[in-house]
């Protein structure tokens, strides 16, 4: 039977390996999916990758893969084919080499869902396997068999960072060396992570909040706050910040303005798009010149905190070649405890 | 909102775009509940009316196309997961109609889509839409698979113009 949802079944994890869920991961050759964002923001790599070595784990990144190209299907510029054939030219790749694909992106773990999602229908499926064909014609050797088929049941499943520091959750708490004592904290799941498919038929799941941010804060000695734009978008949604930087920063400024009104000191999200759109200070500026407020409130990755609340070395964990005064305030607070 | 006799009535664009993306036959199942927009940030901050898009596809109103609200959606998935109705797929709807929109030309012209000339000219040619920041490079193999796998997408008409216009600069 062919499998085309390749998300991690969490909560069989969690059924099988009760006592302590990292077990699952110990014989498992993990690769980090790299989000172009993290160009930006290195410490989001860096702070999951420091802490899977520190428990053991094998971790790797894939030479060969590319970017998810998500950015582009959606602005029409490339066809749901064309989407799905790089989709499965990195999931080629990538299952050659790992078990499980961790995503620090909202948007990247999306895209790789989506680009699957596509080949249940049979004119996508049939086209994205003509464009993988001609770019065998061009293989001299293949480098493993069936290099370039459509995978019907790879071995590899993804997981998104947040879903995996959740269910690792005792492991990430024990390696800590600071906490968030003292600390109100706003959380930003990120649409492409909350509006992801849920079953309908239920009731209970179709209406259940996602909360694996809170409990993470909770678990991390803060206190997590709600605020009306919690399920707001960023801002970014698909390049309208590009495209009508007005209306999207209005967006952005409604979402930072109402986490600042009820007493945050920072915002968490697990996805680098977003945390480049509240965070990036030519942003700010706009928001400030055009709807007169002055946004202060600091953000942060939740794979940079995780790092931060490890001691881990701050200039190489988060902010690595680029100085920035945006979680400088977080990180001293903290530290100085 | 626009009002329509019954003698406006037909299926044909409708028709068009399951023939193309056959999941839009289930936007038939909308009952105007207005979730959708409610809960949409596009509709806080523009014109953009989902309710009102469907509503136009159903009735074979083709301004829609022209229309420039199609171009505010963020495709946030927000209206699919709040909508009622198991599988209306409302952001592949609006990718769908952007196609249609672009084929006939009434898309957003070369200018409004500068900002992505620079990153369809740095996947062409690294294959990232940034600069990794750990300096690992794609192999010039794969890079080429990746135009490859592009061939006659607007991606690739994007690159071109951009390639032409510096041309012209020099």
């Amino acid at each position: 039977m062919e499998t085309y949802n390749l998300a991690l079944n969490i909560e069989e994890i969690e059924r099988n390996f009760q006592e302590n869920p990292l077990e699952f991961f110990k014989d498992k050759k993990l690769c980090l999916f790299k989000a172009c964002l993290e160009k930006y923001f290195p410490g989001v790599r860096w702070g999951i990758h420091d802490l899977l070595e520190s428990l053991q784990l094998e971790v790797s990144t894939c030479k060969n893969q590319s970017c998810c190209t998500g950015t582009f299907f959606q602005r029409n510029l490339i066809t749901r084919a064309q989407f799905a054939a790089i989709n499965e030219r990195n999931i080629n790749e990538i299952n050659q080499q790992a078990d499980i694909l961790l995503f620090s992106c909202n948007g990247c773990y999306n895209s790789l869902l989506r680009g699957r999602e596509f080949l249940k229908i049979p004119q996508v499926k049939k086209k994205t396997q003509e464009i993988l064909d001609q770019l065998k014609k061009n293989v001299k050797r293949e480098t493993y068999p069936r290099m370039y088929d459509i995978l019907e049941n790879p071995k590899v499943r993804f997981i998104h960072d947040l879903d995996f520091l959740y269910l690792i959750r005792n492991d990430v708490i024990n390696s800590l060396k600071f906490d968030l004592s003292d600390f109100k904290v706003a959380v930003h799941y990120g649409c492409h992570y909350l509006n992801l498919s849920r079953d309908k038929r239920s009731v209970n799941h179709y209406l259940k909040d996602k909360s694996k941010l809170e409990e993470l804060i909770t678990l991390f000695g803060g206190t997590p706050v709600d605020y009306q734009e919690r399920e707001s978008c960023c801002g970014w949604g698909a390049s309208q910040l590009l495209i009508n930087p007005r209306e999207a920063l209005k967006i952005t400024a409604n979402k930072l303005l109402s986490a600042q009104n009820v007493g945050a000191d920072f915002i968490i999200t697990p996805c680098p798009t977003c945390l480049y759109t509240l965070s990036k200070p030519e942003y700010r500026e706009k928001m400030n010149k055009w709807f007169n407020e002055k946004l202060d409130i600091p953000t942060i990755h939740l794979n940079e905190l995780v790092a931060l609340l490890r001691g881990c070395e701050e200039e190489r964990c988060i902010t690595l070649r680029r100085k920035t005064p945006r979680i400088e305030e977080i990180f001293e607070i903290i530290t100085q405890q | 909102m626009d009002e329509y006799s019954d003698s406006e009535w037909n299926w044909e664009f409708y028709e068009e775009l399951v023939e193309d993306v056959d999941e839009n036959k289930n936007i038939i199942q909308c009952i105007s509940c207005g979730k959708c927009v409610g809960d949409c940030p596009a509709a806080k901050v523009s014109e953009f009316n989902i309710r009102k898009i469907i509503r136009k596809v159903l009735r074979g109103d083709k301004s829609v196309l022209k229309d420039s609200d199609i171009w505010y959606c963020y495709l946030c998935e927000r209206c699919k997961r709040v909508c009622p109705r198991e599988n209306i797929n409302i952001p592949m709807l609006i990718i769908n109609l952007r196609n249609e929109s672009f084929k006939k030309g009434y898309g957003p012209k070369y200018n409004d889509l500068r900002k992505y000339v620079e990153m369809a000219e740095r996947f062409l040619t690294t294959g990232v839409v940034l600069e990794e920041p750990l300096g690992e490079k794609l192999p010039q193999q794969r890079i080429d698979e990746l135009n490859e796998i592009c061939n006659f997408a607007r991606i690739k008409y994007v690159f071109k113009a951009s390639k032409n216009k510096r041309k012209k600069k020099k």
